[in-house]
């Protein structure tokens, strides 16, 4: 388990270096599509009494044919890629009384696509530490270089995105909890596909997301509930609500098993056109054929076990089946879409010092 | 959609404007607090685990997001 740095109100006595993995697979039916494997490195240490640093480092390595109509344009088995992305963050918190800042940044590579990002947040809590107030801002400067693109080459195309938060954390009672925010997200720039064929989208994309958390604790079973509900709203027009639930189970002899159901329903985006390609494209006006940006219902099933160890060391192993489905959405879902799954894999290793 | 999106932000401010209100709910004495520093009442206990899930959703979703800021873009949605 790692330190909740982003909601403690001093800082940890404890730092944490945590290795994971994931390896990731998707597929529809007849045909496997895209798989990753994703090292990570995290690390938290404090440097004072009042001051830590932590940051991580991703490495993912893509590999497979796009899933038809994620990311490809025709009814055929879609181009194979072979893709990379690393990213690496930072974050350096000082606390004080009643307060802590927090600065923040992140860069992220791949092969056409690069983001670079800077964060601010400040929270601030009750004299008996049972609300906190957080407010954050960050700012982002991505480049899109996709020399095939299948629309012409994009060279060098800007991306600009402003983030906004406004959060509140509060004590209920002895044994529960709720985390409420709001995010606001301005962006202007190139939002296109370049690899989907006559993909065409807004220049500006804003999110309205409202994200809400809540956990009790039982003792009888010695268990926590944790209920997490988000809502957004895009300017795209899609329109998603998600739901989790997780229950985490203390068992003997230090181990705990956490089971998690997620759904999430979706409107279509406002110039999401139903397949078959290219049907309702008309040149000049907004159009995609990203099945990303279809209505559709969508629900995963895991189960994480973990362990602790001696020294302050925790492992732990997870599995999660994800299933997209049109049919699965609360209302009318996009007509023509085939069934997308997905499984990834965790392993976690984690040590406190 | 501009008047929805003001309804929307209306909403979930009237919602934490709400929690910021539980402090008539009757919120524990310090002495109480044990149960709550449990590491599985922390909202984010694990937060690598937590970047490369958003990850994997904001690749295949339409829209993902929520609850941080500063974290970059990716090529992937």
């Amino acid at each position: 388990m790692l330190p909740a740095t982003s909601l403690a109100q001093s800082a940890p006595d404890e730092g944490v270096i945590a290795l994971r993995y994931y390896d990731y697979r998707d597929w529809q039916p007849g045909a496997d599509r895209i798989s990753v494997r994703s090292p990570s490195l995290y690390a938290l240490v404090p440097l004072s009494d009042t001051l830590t640093v932590e940051g991580s480092l991703v490495y993912d390595s893509v590999s497979g044919a796009s899933p038809l109509y994620h990311d490809t344009v025709s009814g055929a088995s879609g181009r194979g890629i072979g893709d990379y992305r690393s990213a690496a963050d930072a974050k350096l918190t000082r606390y004080f009384g009643a307060s802590a800042v927090a600065v923040g940044a992140a860069y992220s590579h791949e092969q056409d696509y690069l983001s670079r990002a800077v964060s601010v947040e400040w929270r601030t809590w009750s004299a008996d530490r049972n609300r906190t107030f957080a407010l954050g801002m960050g700012a982002a400067k991505d480049r899109i270089n996709a020399v095939e693109g299948v629309n012409g080459p994009v060279l060098d195309q800007p991306r600009e995105t402003y983030d906004y938060l406004l959060g509140i954390t509060q004590v209920l009672d002895a044994r529960s909890l709720v985390e409420s925010s709001i995010t606001w997200s301005d962006g202007r720039g190139f939002y296109a596909d370049p690899y989907k064929l006559h993909d065409t989208r807004p220049g500006r994309r804003r999110i309205l997301a409202w994200l809400t958390h809540y956990n009790r604790y039982f003792p009888g079973p010695d268990a926590t509930l944790r209920l997490d509900y988000r809502y957004i709203d895009d300017s795209f027009g899609d329109r998603p609500h998600m739901l989790e639930a997780s229950w985490v189970q203390t068992l003997p002899e230090g181990f705990t098993l956490t089971p998690t159901v997620r759904y999430l329903t979706q409107s279509a985006a406002s110039f999401y056109r139903d397949p078959p390609f290219p049907g309702g494209f008309v040149p000049g006006e907004l159009y995609t054929a990203d099945a990303r940006l279809s209505a559709f219902g969508a629900v995963t099933l895991g189960l994480r076990l973990a362990k602790e160890l001696p020294q302050g060391v925790t492992a732990d192993l997870a599995v999660n089946v994800y299933r997209q489905r049109g049919d699965w959405r609360i209302g009318r879902g996009s007509p023509g879409l085939a069934p997308f799954s997905a499984r990834w894999i965790e392993l976690g290793l984690s040590k406190r010092f | 959609m501009r008047c929805s999106r003001s309804i929307d932000a209306l909403l979930a401010a009237c919602a934490i404007a709400a929690l910021a209100g539980c402090a008539a709910i009757g919120p524990p004495k310090p002495w109480e607090k044990g149960d709550l520093a449990r590491p599985s009442m922390r909202f984010d206990t694990d937060p690598l685990e937590a970047r490369l899930t958003q990850h994997i959703y904001q690749s295949k979703e339409g829209a993902g997001g929520g609850g941080t800021v500063g974290g970059g873009g990716c090529g992937c949605n």
